[in-house]
């Protein structure tokens, strides 16, 4: 009896905790921590960068685990619309780069749809290597700029 | 200060009567053989108006970038006040180890500026070239260009490439925000003026061989994808190549300039397209699951060369010009990209990249006599001076410490001998060579 | 692809997060056919990169097979030519003396099983510097021929003797590059590597130069000495700018199978 009576006092303040998280959605963001199914909730608790290996457009290991994520949350808020942005590094050339990052943009698509997430919600774009997100020229800064962002703006 | 300098521009040539005894000329350059000494010309400030000092310092420069002249410096000279119309002091000339002789008289006809000029052979002593020029007063660079054009052809026997202009990507701000922007200058990088105004992105200028129009690629409005874009860069009016649902990029003309030849992307998937510039007809040239990109004519338009990793990764293919009968041509060590046909049909030139590093190199249309020319951290994206015999090609230095490495234009012949940086306003990617300006 | 048209009930996402994954637990049969076409889904288009990627490689190995087919048949046509005009030549009763129309090519390289062009012999000049011009030619001949009829032992003793006797004959170079041949053919590497580098030391700008270093490095290489075998690849280019493409090419290869820097 004792057991039963704690369980529901625990449901009872999972839902009070639900609630309230409801209710802060509506609220403005308050302090440390994000507002869950605020776009900075995705960055940071989903996290809305994959990387991939030099010259690939497959999705990595690491990769699929943050999709599987990023398609969980966006099927829990569909408002948002989606657009993919594809970059490369600065070890290629201007126009097969521009190329070479929708080819990654459309690997994260394909993903995303495969996991739930519906088709036209999901736009892609490809800056090639115009638009780096680390500038510098080392393996470290190349790696992180060979990317697909999930971008929610 | 635009004015327009295309077939509005009064300009005349006439040959001179030549005033000495022709003889055996001395004054020549065959500029493919392995090794050679630049020819040393004594440019003399033109006489009759202060503009003739100027033009003739761009004469100086011109000759000198190409790097076959040694431009003698005029505090050396010994004829002063020399006559443009009257045989020099050869004596003098040879003294200060002069091959060449350039004079020329500056004058006014009717509000237009008139432009004598005589190239002397020292060594034999009589006249190697007399030509007269009228045009209008502003367009006196222009004038210097051709006389120096006159005087490369007449030593080299190939046709000049100093009459022209560079289009190429202005780039400014940090690179997370970058601005990028069409540029266009002259070939010397005088008269520099933007002709996109940087809200977007816009990439890969190539020039119309026939007409001073440009295509190039530009990002839409609002993440919009990119689109190509074509440009008269005298009027200014823009004309959008096709609104295709994926990007549309990697514009190139066809010799003839009435066809340009682009990829299109869709579902991840680039493919090259032909489209009639007048009629906007499309026709697909190549249906593959790879990228294919960077399609440049042959220069009799029955070839196209391009770029494709349908074998793992990006080598050069030569196709027919209405597509089929693809043909890998590069089988080195490393990826190659960005293929641009020569004027002249001899070479592909193109972007190699190695290990550590990026070249930059030409070899033959079937893929023979590889050589590379210049390489570096980055070197990217060769375009050809109408007479085949230089390219110009961008430089990137590498990132540190959070700023963005500088990016310039450099020029070097065919031959590798003579690399030189191409002056800009602000760091600069993607050069395009325009043809010679019409007269 | 049935299981493709299912979908997940689209109301469930307006509930807070916690009571969804309640939900999911009480009703398994409701929502797993959903998870398990979203699984399928991402098997098959990873099934079709793979399939993708290999079809890539492939295309990418078939064209350096064409290329490398194309190479052999011109150098094939080459040799073919120069082994007509030779045996014209020794037809005519020509052999060996006289002026030579510039015609043939440099017999190539070639494999690393011993291959011998017949004609190294015949087409060298008599040029020696003193002794028995003709006696030399013979001996150089006589090893050769026992080269090719796979005598090893004999041909070794042939050349090592041309060498010992005519070191300033214009083929000492030749002999003493096929001698490390008879070593490198019987497996005996220490041996060949010693003749090899003896080789390039005494006759570095003998016809058979860039071949004796060649083989050098691919017998480094064989002794599992790679550092030394990429040293000498490295040291090609510089000695012999003149080299053949093949030769050129094939010391690239070389160069990529040790994985020379």
């Amino acid at each position: 009896m004792r057991m039963i009576k704690a369980i529901a006092a625990i449901a009872a303040l999972m839902f009070v905790a639900a609630c309230s998280n409801n209710n802060e959605a509506v609220a403005p963001p308050s302090g440390a921590t994000v507002t869950p199914g605020s776009v900075g909730d995705f960055k940071q608790n989903v996290g809305d960068r994959v990387y991939f290996d030099t010259d690939m457009s497959s999705v990595r290991e690491d990769g699929r685990a943050t999709l599987a994520k990023q398609a969980e949350w966006l099927k829990k808020y569909p408002n948002y619309p989606i657009l993919i942005e594809g970059k490369c590094d600065e070890r290629g050339t201007r126009e097969y780069n521009i190329a070479l990052g929708e080819r990654r943009a459309t690997s994260v698509r394909q993903f995303l749809i495969a996991q739930g997430v519906p088709a036209a919600r999901i736009k892609t774009i490809s800056y090639g290597k115009e638009r780096p997100d680390v500038v510098g020229s080392d393996e470290g800064s190349w790696a992180r700029n060979r990317v697909g962002v999930t971008s929610l703006e | 200060m635009m004015i327009p300098r295309h077939l509005r521009t009064v300009l005349t040539a006439v040959a001179f009567a030549a005033l000495a005894v022709p003889a055996h000329a001395q004054l020549t350059i065959d500029m493919t053989k392995p090794s050679f000494e630049p020819v040393p010309i004594a440019i003399t400030d033109f006489s009759g108006d202060n503009v003739g000092a100027e033009m003739a310092t761009v004469i100086r420069n011109d000759l000198q970038n190409s790097g076959l002249f040694r431009s003698i410096p005029p505090g050396s000279f010994i004829e002063r006040n020399i006559n443009a119309n009257a045989a020099p002091r050869f004596q003098d000339w040879r003294s200060v180890g002069a091959t060449g002789l350039v004079v020329g008289q500056v004058s006014s006809a009717g509000g237009n500026l008139k432009v004598d000029f005589r190239l002397w052979d020292v060594v034999a002593s009589n006249q190697a070239a007399g030509l007269s020029f009228t045009s209008q007063p502003n367009n006196w660079r222009r004038l210097a260009h051709i006389i120096a054009d006159a005087i490369y052809k007449r030593v080299t026997g190939e046709e000049g490439y100093f009459d022209t202009r560079v289009a190429y990507v202005g780039e400014t701000g940090p690179l997370n925000l970058r601005v990028k922007r069409i540029a266009i200058m002259d070939q010397d990088g005088a008269n520099n003026r933007y002709i996109t105004d940087g809200r977007t992105l816009a990439l890969t200028p190539r020039f119309s061989p026939t007409l001073q129009e440009i295509v190039y690629m530009a990002y839409g409005e609002n993440n919009g994808p990119p689109r190509v874009y074509l440009q008269n860069v005298d009027s200014g009016r823009r004309e959008l190549l096709g609104n295709f649902p994926g990007m549309s990029f990697a514009p190139r003309f066809s010799p003839d300039g009435t066809k340009v030849a682009m990829s299109l992307s869709q579902d991840g998937n680039t493919d090259l397209y032909e489209m009639d510039v007048r009629g906007h007809g499309m026709r697909r040239l190549t249906n593959t699951p790879a990228i294919d990109t960077s399609p440049s004519y042959s220069n009799d338009g029955t070839q196209i060369v391009f770029n494709s990793d349908r074998g793992g990764t990006q080598q050069l293919y030569v196709m027919g010009a209405g597509g089929g009968g693809e043909k890998r041509i590069s089988f080195g060590d490393g990826r190659y990209a960005t293929p641009v046909w020569s004027p002249r049909g001899d070479y592909i030139a193109f972007t190699k990249i190695m290990g550590n590093s990026f070249g930059i190199g030409i070899m033959r249309p079937d893929g023979s006599g590889e050589r590379l020319l210049s390489n570096g951290f980055l070197v990217e994206g060769p375009t050809w001076a109408p007479n085949g015999r230089v390219l110009m090609f961008f430089k990137q230095q590498p990132n540190s410490g959070g700023r963005a490495g500088s990016v310039t234009l450099s020029a070097i012949d065919v031959t590798g001998r003579f690399e030189r940086q191409v002056p800009t306003p602000t760091d600069a990617s993607d050069p395009a060579w325009s043809p010679l300006i019409p007269q | 692809m049935a299981a493709f048209t299912l979908k997940l009930p689209g109301p469930m996402t307006i509930f807070p997060s916690r009571l969804l994954l309640v939900a999911a637990l009480v009703l398994p049969s409701a929502v797993l056919p959903s998870i398990a076409s979203a699984q399928q889904q991402a098997y098959i288009d990873d099934r079709l990169n793979q399939l993708q990627q290999t079809l890539t490689m492939l295309t990418g190995q078939l064209e350096q097979l064409q290329y490398s087919n194309t190479q052999l048949k011109q150098q094939m046509e080459k040799m073919q030519a120069d082994y007509e005009y030779r045996l014209d030549t020794l037809e005519k009763g020509k052999g060996g003396g006289g002026a030579r129309p510039p015609a043939p090519t440099p017999t190539p390289m070639q494999n690393e099983r011993l291959a011998p062009p017949p004609s190294t012999a015949s087409a060298a000049p008599p040029l020696a510097a003193g002794g028995n011009t003709a006696g030399a030619d013979q001996m150089y001949n006589e090893a050769f021929k026992l080269l090719q009829d796979g005598d090893y032992a004999g041909a070794e003793r042939g050349f090592k003797s041309f060498v010992q006797r005519y070191p300033q004959h214009v083929l000492a170079g030749n002999a003493q590059y096929w001698l490390g041949e008879t070593y490198y053919a019987r497996r005996d590497y220490q041996s060949a590597m010693t003749s090899f580098a003896e080789g390039y030391k005494l006759y570095k700008a003998s016809p058979k130069g860039p071949d004796n270093l060649l083989k050098l490095g691919i017998t480094l290489s064989a002794l599992n000495r790679k550092p030394d075998a990429c040293a000498i690849f490295a040291r090609f280019g510089q000695d012999y700018p003149k080299a053949t493409d093949l030769q050129k090419r094939r010391v690239d290869q070389e160069r990529s199978r040790n994985g020379c820097g």
